[in-house]
């Protein structure tokens, strides 16, 4: 960046044409104004997120917003029930998502025979691309009867939930753990063999222990979809904005209650959600935070 | 029913609104014509909830006469603003004139009635609930069937969104001031709160009478009778019915000719499978609630 137009044609691209030079300049510059979007979207977004959510910190006051009670219609603008509605959603999925995905991986990766593969990777792929509103509909239309059956109530709440979610986070999981999995040298799997150890006394013992770090990132990036999923959840999980007494009683998440309430909010109530985004805007940066930390020391 | 819109979006009729911008079109063209072309339009605003009656009645009174009405959906009380104001011919709404607005002397005219039915699974035996009962339901109060002459089995709540028409009618009419318990799930569609109560034994929700009887639905749900007023089309007409309430369209003084036909139209009888459709009763069966 720090070449001006005038002195670059002396260095690397002394022996080209005006015509050329120009073209490749143009191209650095435009493929910097791509890769540059990202962080002003980013940066717009939080901005404006920030902005919106002002009134949480003037009017409604952060004692307010961080009670108990959601009840905007009466002044209530407390996002704790929400946010232990968020948190219980997502570490119900993690973790039956978590041994599922890193199962899968762990099968794909270790064990599996070519032909085996060939069918289940596609399909994990797949997997990630339905959208979440079928993943919403197919736990709302089979998942929920069924948890209404064993729970005796309505079948809305974090247990829907949890089966919807631990689904879709699965693609997540898997391939960031395949990934780890297959960076993992060939020479310490045979290194274990020749010790006598087992197929399994080999993924317990050596693969999964040298591709911690990497599970650890595919589990943070797994709980950033988890708690970042707002369709699906909202048409499973009853939306009920109250602290969860059971995991089969109607619960609400930030995401969810965002969604359901945007539509015809306003005034502090709209503040107080777009206050509930930047919650989620800085949940989520601390994730990707964490996995930036695990990246380095992996490295 | 349709969710109202959030404050300040109104939606206008495509069809009517295109035959504006084209009458406005014609205006430099027509010359002397031009005040009876624009004196033949009529402007309907107000309440999203009766928005499908009035439009459907704009396309086909339209159809019939040839004169364009422009209908949008700015909420009640902007209708009756608009009304007041001389903006626009006709405010709907789906509320009475509060007192304030009596003083602004409109003339009302019932276009539709409206029954919330309260809906249970079919298994439960329950007949019948006192609109205290149900308000100390949907309070929270009362939290077993028991309590209210049924079985000995959880009530689960089953509430619609804040954004809902039928919400808030619910709301006024039935919870006098009391709050919503919040433990109720939260449904954000008539369809599904239909569907959820008719699968789970316990559970009691609130649909329009329109929607108790579903073609589409392949399972059933029963609407019990509130303070043994049993919900039909009949009693909600009649007023018998508690959780009823009317929709309304406000004129200033006497209506244009071409206003009181597109009124006439509304309430006509060719209205009737619109507005039920709409999932609202029409006023047509009033002389028949009468005998």
């Amino acid at each position: 960046m720090e070449e001006t137009p005038s002195a670059a044609p002396k260095r690397e691209l002394a022996l080209v044409s005006h015509a050329t030079y120009v073209k490749e300049k143009a191209l650095r510059y435009l493929f910097f104004a791509c890769a540059f979007l990202a962080v002003v979207t980013v940066i717009l977004i939080f901005a404006f997120t920030t902005y919106s959510a002002f009134p949480v910190f003037t009017d409604i006051g952060l004692a307010n917003f961080f009670s108990l009670t959601w009840a905007p219609s009466e002044g209530e603008y407390g996002i704790v029930s929400l946010l232990a509605g968020s948190g219980l959603v997502t570490v119900g999925a993690l973790v039956m998502g978590v041994p599922l995905g890193v199962g899968t991986a762990v099968y794909l990766v270790e064990i599996a025979s070519d032909r085996v593969r060939k069918i289940i990777s596609p399909a994990v792929d797949l997997l990630a691309g339905i959208p979440s509103i079928i993943y919403g509909f197919f736990g709302m239309v089979i998942i929920r009867p069924f948890v209404a059956q064993i729970s005796d109530g309505l079948g809305f709440g974090a247990l829907t939930a949890w089966f919807v979610l631990a689904i879709m986070i699965v693609p997540t999981i898997t391939t960031l753990t395949m990934d780890a999995l297959n960076s993992i040298p060939m020479g310490i799997r045979e290194a274990s063999y020749a010790m006598g150890a087992t197929k399994w006394q080999t993924i317990y013992k050596v693969v999964l222990p040298a591709a911690k770090l990497g599970i650890v990132d595919a589990i943070v990036l797994g709980m950033g979809r988890a708690i970042g999923e707002t369709m699906a959840v909202l048409m499973v999980v009853g939306n009920a904005p109250v602290i969860p007494s059971s995991i089969a009683s109607p619960i609400s998440t930030l995401t969810s209650q965002i969604a359901l309430d945007m539509s015809y909010s306003s005034g502090l109530h709209r503040s107080a959600l777009f206050g509930m985004g930047v919650v989620l805007f800085i949940i989520s940066a601390t994730l990707v935070g964490i996995v930036r930390l695990i990246s380095k020391k992996r490295r | 029913m349709r969710p109202s819109c959030c404050p300040g979006s109104y939606a206008v009729s495509r069809r009517s609104f295109l035959a504006c911008v084209a009458a406005g079109l014609m205006l430099p063209l027509t010359g002397c014509q031009t005040s009876s072309s624009s004196s033949k339009q009529i402007t309907v605003a107000g309440s999203t909830t009766c928005l499908p009656i009035a439009e459907s009645a704009a396309e086909g009174y339209q159809d019939e006469t040839g004169i364009s009405v422009l209908v949008s959906g700015l909420g009640s009380s902007a209708g009756i603003e608009a009304v007041a104001n001389g903006t626009a011919d006709i405010a709907s709404s789906s509320r009475q004139v509060n007192a304030d607005e009596q003083k602004l002397g409109l003339t009302e005219i019932v276009i539709a009635h409206d029954g919330i039915a309260v809906i249970v699974n079919t298994d439960n035996p329950v007949q019948n609930l006192s609109t205290d009962q149900l308000r100390d339901i949907y309070a929270g109060k009362i939290t077993n069937w028991s309590q209210v002459g049924g079985d000995d089995l959880t009530i689960q709540l089953v509430n619609r969104d804040e954004a809902s028409g039928t919400r808030e009618a619910f709301k006024s009419i039935v919870m006098d001031g009391a709050f919503f318990d919040r433990r109720a799930a939260v449904l954000s569609g008539t369809g599904q709160v239909r569907d959820v109560v008719s699968r789970s034994v316990g559970a009691i929700g609130y649909i329009s009478l329109g929607f108790v009887e579903s073609k589409f639905a392949e399972t059933a749900v029963r609407a019990i009778s509130v303070n043994h007023v049993e919900p039909s089309e009949k009693t909600i007409a009649s007023g018998g019915y508690p959780i009823s309430r009317d929709l309304y369209f406000y004129v200033k003084g006497t209506p244009t000719p071409e206003a009181q036909a597109y009124i006439d139209y509304v309430t006509s009888d060719k209205m009737d499978s619109i507005v039920r459709d709409a999932g609202f009763i029409p006023v047509t069966d009033d002389e028949s609630a009468g005998e």
